[in-house]
């Protein structure tokens, strides 16, 4: 009896010793990207202004999005290299099946949404039910959802449904569609963090058999986590084809790198358990002022790439030099 | 006999591989009876040989326990850079591979001083490498008209033919039999065994492990540029993305030929295969009319499935195995032990 009374305040203490922890990963995020805003705010003033703004995070978003997929599953000490593949498919569908099905558009876009769920949960059935490396089970499907997409659609092109880029363009309560989403997703990811399903995410990421003797269902977790993985990635493909208005069925891949890093700049940990979206958030949105700011003094592509994978290496340098000081005075 | 089926048993996988790979060349060939001519394999075993370069250092890479994600970068770096310094006033064709390998090999160090001395995961180390090492890239074709010159010794090792194989093949199996060689036979080769399938036993049984997976990493940085300036030398121009698709190619090939990528298993001859399987993959594509689409569909069952089945193959291997045990211990406990015990499960 006393053991069962005891189980809870364990995982409760787990939770608080979390808490503790985050606030170091996320000052420094949140410092990376106050400095960046600031520096990009100081050389174009232009920018303090909502319907910037919402330009900005507009561009943002499909990164932002995917950096999201890849976090929930990052969290669960997976990883997943076909969001790329499930992005570009939600892309393709978007502007053939959607943009050419006239009147149709929601259900259409609904049932775009079910494909790019169902490919997570391949993903996540290869992962839990078939016991696969997540590494190379999405490495798998990656290709095969990229094979997908191009048989869709071969080339650049299409249409999106003009009801999507007018919900992208559009402004509701004097904000811009994109501030509004990107509030929604920190809204929704607050809410998922503090329910029991957020615990259990956490739990699972920092260690699987313990979650499991406490009677967590690990594989329902872990199936859940790809599924929304798959969800968030599929709306960054929905999304980017209404904000450029056209298709690119190659597009994904470049976001696969791109959003792993973001997710460790962020400070969420590759070995689970330690981290979340609103970290990711903001290291996206930094990569995001990174290539502003560079366009911004019209520099060469080279040196966006060189400052996002600088700061990658000098992020995660600290990162480590700090664990393995942290490890030498604990032992 | 005996000694045959258990050295089948021991290499399974990298059997299999090989196996996988005959079965596609013969179904190409009872298709169209001109795949297995001559000029065909030539060409199969020069496109092969891109593949086997690029995944010589991942292979190593993944038995020590890591993951290298700056391959392809790191192979456009090799044709790149060979262009530049081999051009007018520079260093002369041999010069400059011996150069370029060089760089290569010291920006695999780097990979590796990054994650065995400062601990960083070796996916996020070589991923910010290779995102240094495009962003040089990007800065040297800003200044540069396109189509630069590949030099003539980079054009004669991807098309010249010596006897019967083309050079670069010749240069490919000597690789493998050396990397082979290094891998089972030499102490340093089993030490990145060792490393990959445990860091601490590895540790106390007295391995450098850092040592160990910096020479991993560099090797692979050498082997990456090395696989560029091949393939520069084939297509006879550069171009920033010339080596996008090997980041996933490398991988297959490792994971194809029966490496675990977890670590500590797996051979450059598993790899090789890998390399064939997927070469003769994508060459009997088109006889069956499909295109790029299918192929990257064929390309992503075919590692899926290809490790399902490996697995399952080793699960069934024990199950024959202790299935044959059980009929043992049953025998024994029929013979000595009353019909009452009999009724106990069996253990397994």
């Amino acid at each position: 009896m006393t053991t069962l009374l005891a189980a809870p305040s364990a995982q409760v203490a787990g939770v608080t010793q979390r808490h503790r922890r985050i606030p170091w990963s996320a000052a420094t995020s949140a410092a990376i990207l106050l400095i960046l805003a600031v520096i990009d705010v100081i050389l174009q003033p232009a920018l303090l202004n909502l319907t910037q703004i919402g330009l900005l995070l507009q561009t943002a978003l499909p990164l932002i999005l995917i950096a999201t997929a890849q976090t929930l599953v990052v969290l669960v000490r997976g990883i997943d290299l076909s969001v790329g593949g499930i992005f570009v498919v939600g892309n393709a569908l978007t502007v053939t099946w959607v943009g050419a099905g006239g009147g149709a558009h929601q259900l259409l876009i609904l049932a775009t949404i079910g494909v790019t769920i169902l490919f997570g949960a391949i993903n996540g059935i290869l992962v839990t039910s078939l016991r696969m490396e997540p590494f190379i089970a999405t490495l798998g499907t990656w290709t095969i959802f990229d094979g997908i997409a191009l048989k869709i659609l071969p080339t650049d092109g299409g249409t999106p449904p003009p009801l999507l880029q007018t919900l992208i363009l559009k402004s509701f309560f004097g904000l811009p569609s994109s501030v509004l989403l990107v509030a929604l997703l920190i809204l929704g990811w607050s809410l998922l963090k503090t329910s029991t399903f957020g615990h259990r995410i956490y739990a699972v990421g920092a260690d699987e058999e313990r979650a499991r003797l406490n009677g967590t269902p690990v594989r329902r977790i872990k199936l859940a986590v790809y599924v929304l993985a798959g969800l968030c990635a599929g709306l960054a493909g929905i999304y980017a084809a209404g904000a450029t208005t056209t298709g690119t069925p190659t597009a994904g891949d470049g976001y696969i790198l791109t959003s792993v890093a973001a997710v460790v700049i962020g400070g969420t940990s590759l070995l689970g358990g330690r981290g979340g979206v609103g970290l990711t958030l903001m290291a996206a949105l930094s990569l995001t002022f990174i290539a502003d700011i560079v366009t911004s003094v019209n520099l060469g592509v080279w040196v966006s790439v060189a400052a996002s994978s600088g700061l990658l290496l000098l992020v995660v340098s600290i990162q480590s030099l700090i664990a393995r000081a942290a490890e030498r005075t604990r032992g | 006999m005996k000694r045959l089926l258990s050295t089948l048993r021991e290499h399974q996988l990298t059997a299999s591989a090989y196996l996988l790979c005959v079965v596609l060349f013969a179904v190409a060939t009872i298709h169209t009876p001109g795949f297995a001519s001559g000029s065909n394999v030539r060409q199969l075993l020069v496109f092969a040989s891109f593949i086997g370069f690029a995944a010589l250092g991942e292979t190593i890479v993944v038995i020590s326990g890591g993951l290298d994600l700056s391959v392809p970068w790191l192979m456009a770096f090799g044709g790149i850079q060979l262009s530049h310094w081999a051009g007018s006033g520079g260093l002369g064709g041999f010069g400059a591979i011996v150069a370029v390998v060089s760089v290569g090999a010291a920006i695999g160090l780097i990979n590796g001083i990054g994650v065995a001395w400062v601990g960083i995961p070796p996916i996020v180390m070589t991923l910010a490498v290779g995102g240094l090492v495009q962003s040089y890239l990007l800065y040297l074709g800003l200044g540069q008209a396109a189509g630069a010159v590949v030099p003539h010794v980079a054009r004669a090792m991807a098309t010249a033919t010596l006897g019967p194989l083309p050079v670069v093949a010749i240069v490919w199996i000597g690789a493998a039999t050396f990397v082979g060689v290094f891998l089972s036979r030499t102490v340093i080769g089993r030490r990145l065994y060792a490393v990959g399938a445990s860091d601490v036993v590895a540790h106390l049984s007295g391995v450098n492990n850092k040592r160990t997976r910096v020479l991993a990493y560099t090797v692979s940085g050498a082997a990456s540029a090395f696989a560029g300036i091949v393939l520069v030398g084939y297509i006879g121009s550069t171009y920033l993305d010339i080596a996008a698709p090997y980041l996933f190619t490398a991988i297959a090939a490792v994971v194809v030929g029966g490496a675990s990528i977890l670590g500590g298993s797996g051979s450059y001859w598993g790899t090789v295969a890998g390399a064939l399987t997927l070469t003769v993959l994508s060459a009997m594509l088109p006889l069956f009319s499909l295109t790029d689409a299918d192929l990257k569909i064929v390309y992503g069952v075919a590692i899926l499935a290809g490790v399902l089945l490996s697995t399952s193959g080793s699960t069934m291997f024990g199950w024959l195995r202790r299935a044959s045990n059980r009929r043992r211990t049953f025998k024994f406990e029929r013979e000595n032990v009353s019909a009452s015990h009999s009724k106990v499960p069996l253990p397994r």
